[in-house]
């Protein structure tokens, strides 16, 4: 009888969807290991009807034995019941596992592997594009003026092993790594071009020590409890399950570390002249988000998320973003960039009438020429929370 | 005897990063020490290769494979060794494993086969067989899935020294 292993993994069956899941490590020395696992999987797929999902997002790592085993299973399953369909949900973020998977295709079509991605996030598409960069970098350059000096505030220091999560293009990560020369920073997203081009600016400024990795925020695969300092930076705001993201954010702190996150609340923009337009234009702004279930008043419902995922002493702040912060067209170029984003494209895929448009419009383009007046005023609102793990 | 199977890049190009080695008889006392081995081995290369997470995970699967490999089909007394260096974007990793004729000839002729067109057919076969696993089949699975590129060599008559160039960056594109 082979010696129990070390492999760490959990199985687990939801009825409701016909879902079987594998989380974690199988590398089993024998097949006996598998008992339990096997007993459920074709218990599972006895009951089903139609589609049977297998869930591997989160298994790791996987050797030929147990493959074999899994592999055995469906097989048999679909070559005995023709009616049945298998669907094997890969995670791209994993390496192995949809090319590995896909082998099962080839010996019964009926068995499919459809590789888990950014689909699942599909408003995000909209912030992604590579027009998009130079105004996300002006937009870290000015709350980076704020966050400089607040991050200590949050326990930010020098030597901390970091990871930003749903790091963007990086540009926030290399003005943490440059002003508090961390141990370690990881740099998470699941924008493949959005991480390419960090990994260019890094490189165009010689700097070696952060490690941009493609991950889905939501599922990643760091380990647990691996850093003091986590931040993730106005991306609560556009995951529709936050809390999911949240959770993943206390797992890989380490006990007595900090989650640090920033959203906005984005119907307090403001302006003056032309306040009252500004203010329609960022009231419809925030509900438009909401069509696409993203939540840009996000911000001050931080310190609820932080309290129910489980942390404490919360501490929360505010600051503003304005034309007063350095070259007035810095906030200027930002306010025309989230015109043609927001106005442009995302109105535009929602169907609204051109009329609504040309109104929508006009509440940035008052919003701008608010930063650029002489007299003018013009703000962007975004809200700071951090929250220790319990050690 | 020497017996290239292949024409892998100049020894001299390979920078040594890490080894591992203890004698076989401590190594096949434990089946954790494939997943363990693999799993440090693989975050200590992946540090700064351009997805070190995405690397790491690769790099441990490969690994685990061969030293599954090893575990299961080696023979008699003496030292084990895995030797992972690098020369660009490849890593190469050498295990010197203790091996009678027997075991050898496994090696030398796995290694044939993995150099010939039909590989890709015996992977799938193994991986689809009903009954015990082919022993064969983690080196078929890095030749197919991961591109390796294999070669063996006996350096005495108590030895055989498996290479495996891993080009993970490229394979996961």
């Amino acid at each position: 009888m082979a010696k129990p292993s070390q492999s760490s993994f959990v199985v687990k069956y939801d009825d409701n969807n016909q879902e079987f899941s594998i989380i974690g490590s199988m590398r089993p020395q024998d097949v006996s290991e598998l008992e339990a696992c096997t007993k459920l999987l074709e218990t599972s797929l006895a009951g089903v009807r139609g589609t049977f999902y297998v869930n591997v997002k989160r298994l790791v790592r996987l050797n030929n034995i147990a493959f074999h085993v899994l592999a055995g299973s469906l097989v048999r399953a679909c070559s005995e019941r023709p009616d049945l369909r298998v669907a094997v949900i890969t995670s791209s973020v994993v390496g192995w596992s949809t090319r590995k998977f896909g082998a099962l295709n080839k010996v019964n079509p009926n068995i499919v592997v459809e590789e888990y991605d950014s689909e699942f996030y599909p408003g995000q598409s909209f912030l992604e594009e590579g027009e998009f960069i130079p105004i996300l970098r002006t937009q870290t350059k000015m709350t980076w003026r704020h966050e400089r000096n607040i991050l200590p505030r949050h326990g930010m220091r020098e030597g901390l092993t970091i990871a930003d999560i749903c790091c963007g293009i990086g540009d926030f990560a290399v003005l943490v790594y440059k002003e508090f020369k961390p141990a370690r920073l990881v740099a998470l997203d699941h924008s493949r071009s959005s991480l390419g081009y960090a990994r260019k600016v890094a490189a165009d400024f010689g700097i070696q020590g952060i490690e941009y990795i493609y991950g889905d925020a939501a599922e990643m695969l760091l380990e647990d409890e691996q850093f003091d300092f986590v931040t993730c930076r106005h991306a609560l705001q556009i995951f529709n399950k936050p809390d999911l993201i949240l959770k993943e954010l206390f797992r890989i702190c380490k006990p007595g570390g900090r989650v640090y996150v920033t959203n906005e609340k984005i119907s307090q923009c403001l302006g003056e002249p032309r306040g009252e337009s500004i203010q329609w234009t960022y009231d419809e702004l925030s509900k438009l988000f909401a069509h696409f279930d993203m939540d840009l008043e996000f911000g001050p419902k931080s310190r609820k998320f932080m309290v129910e995922a489980g942390f404490d002493d919360v501490r929360m702040e505010s600051f503003m973003v304005t034309n007063l912060d350095g070259d007035p067209q810095d906030f200027a170029d930002i306010v025309k960039s989230w015109e043609e984003l927001f106005a442009g494209g995302m109105s535009q895929q929602r169907g609204d009438s051109a009329e609504f448009v040309e109104k929508f419009r006009r509440g940035f383009q008052d919003h701008l020429f608010a930063a650029l007046h002489p007299k003018g005023y013009a703000g962007w609102p975004v809200w700071v929370a951090s929250g220790r793990k319990p050690a | 005897m020497t017996l290239a199977v292949h024409e892998a890049a100049a020894k001299a190009e390979f920078r040594p990063m890490l080894e591992v080695e203890m004698d076989i008889g401590v190594f096949v006392s434990n089946w954790t020490h494939c997943d363990r081995i693999s799993s440090y081995l693989a975050r200590m290369v992946s540090h700064n290769r351009t997805d070190s997470l995405l690397y790491s995970n690769l790099f441990s699967s490969a690994l685990n494979e061969l030293l599954e490999t090893v575990f299961r089909s080696h023979a008699g007394e003496g030292r084990f060794r895995c030797h992972v260096s690098r020369a660009g974007s490849v890593d190469r990793v050498e295990l010197t494993i203790p091996a009678d004729d027997d075991r050898a000839a496994f090696y030398v002729e796995t290694v044939r086969e993995l150099h010939r067109p039909t590989v890709s057919d015996r992977y799938r076969k193994a991986l689809f067989a009903q009954g015990p696993l082919d022993l064969r089949i983690g080196l078929y699975e890095l030749a197919v899935d991961y591109g390796a590129v294999f070669s063996v060599e006996q350096p005495d008559s108590a030895t055989v020294r498996l290479t495996a160039d891993l080009a993970l960056e490229d394979s996961e594109q």
